[in-house]
């Protein structure tokens, strides 16, 4: 079982010793039913992380804020920073050192080992609990999950509220790390791309239907652009609102800078911003959900970004996330690629 | 009596292999629809995804993108690139409920001006049924 | 503001015929930034260009679009009318409205439609061309050839005699390769040491090379036209211009190793000379098989030198050299017999590969010329020559045909014979090629003047048993089971690439193919030529061939690199790769792709080498942050072209 007193001592003595500037972390939610991230910057307040199933963010993002931050800064503190990763955030660090966006003495990793189980589907949990606010969520022995509320435990199957890519786990343990937690147990998913069947399943007509009544929804807000460690260009190619505009750039560039796409909300639009950035993350999303959960409309985005890693994996062999000297998926190819589709 | 469907398409031929191809076709005076619009780039592997999408984007009907047979490509290996890339491109916007007759791939030598006749020919068919392209085209 | 000059070509009736030019001419005329549009009968003609150079001149115009025939054609003809107009000839664009529009339809109102999309989307696209110069580079007028056989042999004389410096570098200790080696070649039986000893001698005279023997390449960067090279000279040991061949040392050594140049035949000295003939003239002490000199374990040859030519105090040296092309003729090896279990794993003393014989039949060889078993040196009365052994075997070996394997086993069987009178020679072959001047009547020669029986079929195995090597095979011809009990077995082993040479192709970044064989640019047009700018390939390095073809290519590499050399400096096309370092977050995906290795991660952003960048776009379309772009057919760019293509 991971627990988090595993990681505290060695957490206390990083920051005791100024091995690392601070440590992200999981700090109890406000509301219970999903943990917050914390920054520790002064071991005394090491004792206010905490691991259990509601700690479902990736917390890698804050990487990415990390290195922009130092970017700017005149006499960089060049120290790690010390983070708390589950399976899946730990591919997203493989990614991000695989594209040298990050160094590996740029992180510290303290790594959670989710064994058999995974976390919550916050929103499901949230219904579950119809306004009861829990205290503690655990994960039981007999595949369930514990929750204490004011009222007394309740035990609720795993299957109930387990977030759905949970179910289609790669690494529930992770795959790169300083200091572990946790067993290494390694769990094969039934359908590694179970999620995706359905939609997969429909006929081109209604899986149009799927998709327009889906991301015509979208108010294009790009929360999911800014939860998702690998969205760390800084200028996205569908939205020139932030123009890196250095010392050279020209007159001339400025005023020819052409918005390929609009910026509005219409359905053309948002197609394309979605399915850029889709083609953008291939053989590079490490299905951590959190687009999904960040999105203010409910878009099933995992939906999409999942099609492609299957694709990745069936048809390229390409697997993302678990080794940092693979090249990118574009950026190699097999003599056996499937050519079926060249005429 | 309605005005037949003329699909719109945008073909992507790469300078020394298709492009040359289309060329011989019209040195020997093929004849095909004129429903294609020729963008010549240096290689099938400078075919980025976004052009696809811009130019559904933009109201294409048909898009076309011809390279060089693989272990051909003037450039060593950027059709090899192209392949892998504009298939995924394909999943895509099949997934998304493009009709998959849509987008479409070919390789094209310097000497197959009767090859590209065909696949202009046949793709301007298999378009036709169809009708206009009108899920990803902007409207405003 | 962009002032934009559109020129529409009637020629003849071949445009104008099915496009309405004047319509063309007019629509295009309102279109925001072109300030002159005209149509014209014969743009390529001098009055044709006239109107350009008049309406730049007058119209003040920055750039032109001339929709006329396919670019391969006239694009050079209006860049230089455009130059000669003061317009930047890179702001001159070519729209296609014959080959792949008037002559490929009839509909003449649909075919003007196309034309006019398809000259817009050319005048979107030069509207945003940068004014390119092209790029040029000095270069250094120095070659270097890595690889001291015939090949590299005659591509050095080649370029001394036009006049250029040659480096060669050679890694054994003389040069010679394995040409030196042979007995006799094929189809005049000449003596090969004799056809090419004058040239070895020629190479060590001429003033304009270098030689370097005992040498290896280390390592080599830049680019075409000023390639920097560092090259390892290993000591010998032995001081070349003292040394006077008189051969004491080699009677007081006391180490024997095989001796490489007899294929194992025979041995040698630690200190030694591989060939009489050697060039350079020296001997050479072969520090792996010495006992060592650090401290002096022997001594004994320095000692019975007279004229004080050892030196064991030499040191390895690194040389740096400035190369503006190099031409790599590292040759082959044979693939070993070891590899062989069908034919007992190279471990049968009286199974020999093709230059083993070729050493038993030479006169300065292990057996003076005469044909004798090396078991126990008995002369062999019946000896079975195996073609193909290892090649056209994609199962077990090599899929590909060596080439050269039926014609220097014609010859082996016919040298056989002329040794041994009395002596019986069989070939199991699958097919015979012999395609070269006078190679069919030489393998015809074999079989009616030297008795040489073919037997068309495969060797399933060969075995020792009472001191005869024992050979099943089959006929297919007359579809019976052949069992010989032969003296001597000869496998004509595959041609295989030099060994180490594909960690020089590392070191040089040059391409290899399925097999190994250095990778040509193109297979029918361009043999001699590397991927790699300023790179050639000459020899059996590329491809198995024989002697001729190898002293062909090397001409013909040095020819090319001639085409270098002879240039003050080089000019290389501007449409080239930039990075916009503000994008770039060096996630290095495009160096990754870029097939001319033109694009290196430095310092978290990436660089263009701009001379070595051939403009495909690849590196573009894989970018994901659109940070590198192709100079004049930006993204930017096509994203306006496909507007106008789809009538926008």
């Amino acid at each position: 079982m991971a627990k988090i007193e595993d990681l505290k001592e060695e957490a206390k003595k990083l920051l005791r010793e100024g091995k690392v500037k601070y440590i992200i972390g999981y700090g109890v939610g406000s509301n219970g039913w999903m943990a917050n991230p914390v920054f520790v910057k002064k071991p005394e307040d090491v004792d206010a992380l905490v691991w259990d199933p509601t700690c479902v963010h990736n917390l890698t993002r804050f990487l990415v804020d990390e290195k922009r931050r130092k970017g700017k800064e005149k006499q960089p503190d060049t120290r790690p920073v010390g983070i708390i990763v589950k399976g899946c955030d730990s591919r997203a660090i493989v990614v991000l050192l695989q594209e040298k966006f990050i160094d590996r003495k740029d992180v510290y990793i303290l790594g959670v080992s989710c064994e058999k189980a995974g976390v919550v589907d916050e929103k499901k949990l949230a219904k579950k609990l119809a306004g009861k606010k829990p205290s503690q969520i655990e994960l039981g022995d007999k595949d369930q999950f514990i929750i204490s509320t004011a009222e007394g435990k309740t035990e609720v199957p795993v299957a109930e509220i387990l977030a759905e890519r949970c179910l289609e786990c790669k690494a529930n343990f992770p795959v790169i790390f300083d200091l572990m937690s946790g067993d290494k147990t390694k769990r094969t998913p039934e359908k590694p791309f179970g999620s995706i069947e359905q939609t997969e399943a429909l006929s081109p007509e209604e899986r149009w239907n799927f998709w327009k009544t889906e991301l015509d929804k979208c108010i294009r807000c790009y929360a999911c652009r800014s939860v998702c460690p690998m969205c760390y260009c800084d200028e996205c190619v569908v939205d020139s609102i932030n123009m890196a505009v250095a010392a050279d750039t020209t007159a001339e560039e400025k005023s020819e800078k052409i918005k390929w796409i609009q910026r509005s909300p219409e359905s053309s639009e948002n197609f394309v911003y979605h399915m850029v950035r889709a083609i953008h993350l291939g053989g590079r999303c490490i299905d951590c959900g959190e687009c999904e959960r960040a999105c203010p409309l409910d878009i099933p985005l995992r939906f999409l970004n999942k099609k492609l890693e299957k694709e990745a994996k069936e048809l390229f062999g390409y697997e993302v996330g678990f080794d940092v000297s693979q090249p990118a998926l574009i950026s190699c190819f097999k003599d056996s690629d499937p050519e079926d589709f060249i005429r | 009596m309605a005005e037949e469907f003329e699909p719109r398409i945008v073909a992507f031929l790469c300078k020394w292999c298709s492009s040359a191809g289309s060329d011989l076709a019209g040195v020997s005076r093929m004849e095909y629809p004129a429903n294609v619009v020729p963008i010549q780039v240096m290689c099938s592997g400078s075919i980025s995804p976004l052009y696809i999408f811009s130019a559904f984007n933009r109201g294409a009907d048909g898009v076309l993108v011809s390279g060089c047979h693989p272990g051909d490509c003037h450039y060593i290996k950027g059709n090899f690139y192209a392949r892998r890339r504009l298939k995924m491109v394909k999943q895509l916007l099949e997934y998304v409920g493009l009709e998959p007759e849509r987008f479409r791939m070919s390789w094209v030598s310097a000497a197959e001006g009767t090859k590209y006749t065909q696949i202009i020919k046949d793709f301007v068919k298999e378009l036709k049924p169809l009708g206009p392209q009108t899920k990803l085209r902007r409207t405003t | 503001m962009k002032r934009t000059g559109v020129f529409i070509c009637h020629c003849g009736i071949n445009i104008a015929g099915t496009v309405d030019v004047k319509k063309v001419a007019q629509e295009l005329s309102q279109h925001a930034g072109v300030v002159h549009a005209e149509d014209y009968v014969y743009m390529c003609s001098d009055p044709g260009q006239n109107l350009i150079i008049q309406a730049v001149k007058d119209k003040k115009l920055d750039h032109v679009v001339v929709a006329c025939c396919s670019p391969n054609l006239h694009e050079t003809t209006f860049r230089n009318a455009s130059k000669a107009a003061g317009l930047n000839a890179f702001r001159c664009e070519i729209a296609n409205i014959r080959e792949q529009c008037s002559w490929v339809h009839k509909d003449r109102a649909k075919a003007t439609q196309k034309a006019t999309k398809i000259t817009k989307s050319i005048i979107e696209k030069v509207r945003r061309d940068e004014a390119l110069e092209a790029l040029s580079v000095p270069v250094t007028r120095k070659a270097l050839v890595i690889g001291g056989g015939i090949a590299g042999i005659q591509a050095s004389l080649d370029l001394a005699n036009s006049g250029y410096e040659v480096i060669l570098v050679e890694r054994s200790p003389s040069i010679g390769g394995h040409m030196i080696q042979l007995s006799e070649t094929f189809p005049t039986l000449d003596c090969s040491q004799c056809i090419l000893t004058p040239k070895m001698v020629e190479v060590s005279k001429h003033p304009k090379i270098k030689l370097m023997t005992y040498s290896e390449v280390q390592d080599i960067s830049g680019y075409v036209g000023n390639f920097k090279v560092k090259i390892l000279k290993k000591p010998t040991y032995v001081n070349k211009d003292k040394c006077n061949l008189c051969d004491e040392c080699t009677k007081v050594c006391p180490i024997v190793v095989p001796n490489e140049f007899d294929l194992g035949l025979t041995g040698r000295r630690a200190i030694y000379i591989p060939f009489p003939q050697a060039i350079p003239a020296t001997y050479t002490l072969d520090i792996k098989a010495c006992p060592g000199l650090l401290p002096i374990a022997c001594g004994k040859c320095a000692d019975v030198c007279d004229v004080k030519a050892i030196d064991y105090d030499m040191k390895p040296q690194i040389v740096e050299e400035e190369v503006g092309a190099i031409i790599v003729a590292t040759g082959f090896d044979l693939y070993d017999k070891e590899n062989m279990a069908e034919y007992g794993y190279g471990k049968i003393p009286d199974v020999l590969d093709g230059l083993q014989f070729e050493r038993l039949c030479s006169a300065s060889g292990p057996t003076k010329g005469q044909i004798l078993r090396p078991s126990d040196k008995k002369e062999p009365k019946e000896v079975v020559f195996i073609q193909c052994s290892g090649s056209r075997d994609p199962e077990n070996h090599c899929a590909y045909c060596s080439k050269i394997c039926c014609m220097y086993t014609a010859k082996h069987a016919m040298l056989y014979k002329h040794h041994v009178h009395d002596g019986q020679a069989y070939i199991f072959y699958i097919d015979i090629r012999s395609g070269g001047k006078g190679y069919e009547e030489f393998v015809q020669r074999a079989v009616e003047e030297d008795g040489v029986l073919y037997l068309r079929g495969k060797v399933s195995k060969v075995f020792e048993e009472n001191g005869k090597v024992k050979v099943w095979g089959v006929d297919t011809l007359t579809g019976k089971d052949i069992e010989i009990a032969a003296d001597m077995v000869v496998l004509a082993q595959a041609m295989r690439p030099s060994q180490g040479a594909q960690e020089l192709a590392k070191k040089l970044k040059l391409a290899m193919d399925k097999d190994g064989f250095l990778a040509e640019a193109h297979p029918k047009l361009r043999p001699v030529e590397s991927v790699t700018s300023g790179m050639f390939l000459a020899g059996a390095a590329q491809a198995p061939k024989d002697i001729p073809e190898a002293v062909a290519q090397a001409s013909g590499a040095a020819a090319k690199a001639i085409t270098i050399l002879s240039q003050e400096r080089l000019f290389h096309a501007p449409t080239v790769a930039k990075v916009f370092t503000n994008l770039c977050t060096g996630c290095g995906m495009c160096v990754e792709v870029c097939p001319y290795d033109a694009i290196t991660l430095k310092d978290g952003k990436v660089e263009v080498n701009e001379v070595l960048c051939e403009g495909c776009g690849t590196c573009s379309a894989t970018c994901l942050r659109s940070a590198i772009q192709v100079k004049n057919l930006s993204q930017n760019q096509v994203h306006e072209m496909i507007n106008a293509c789809l009538g926008g």
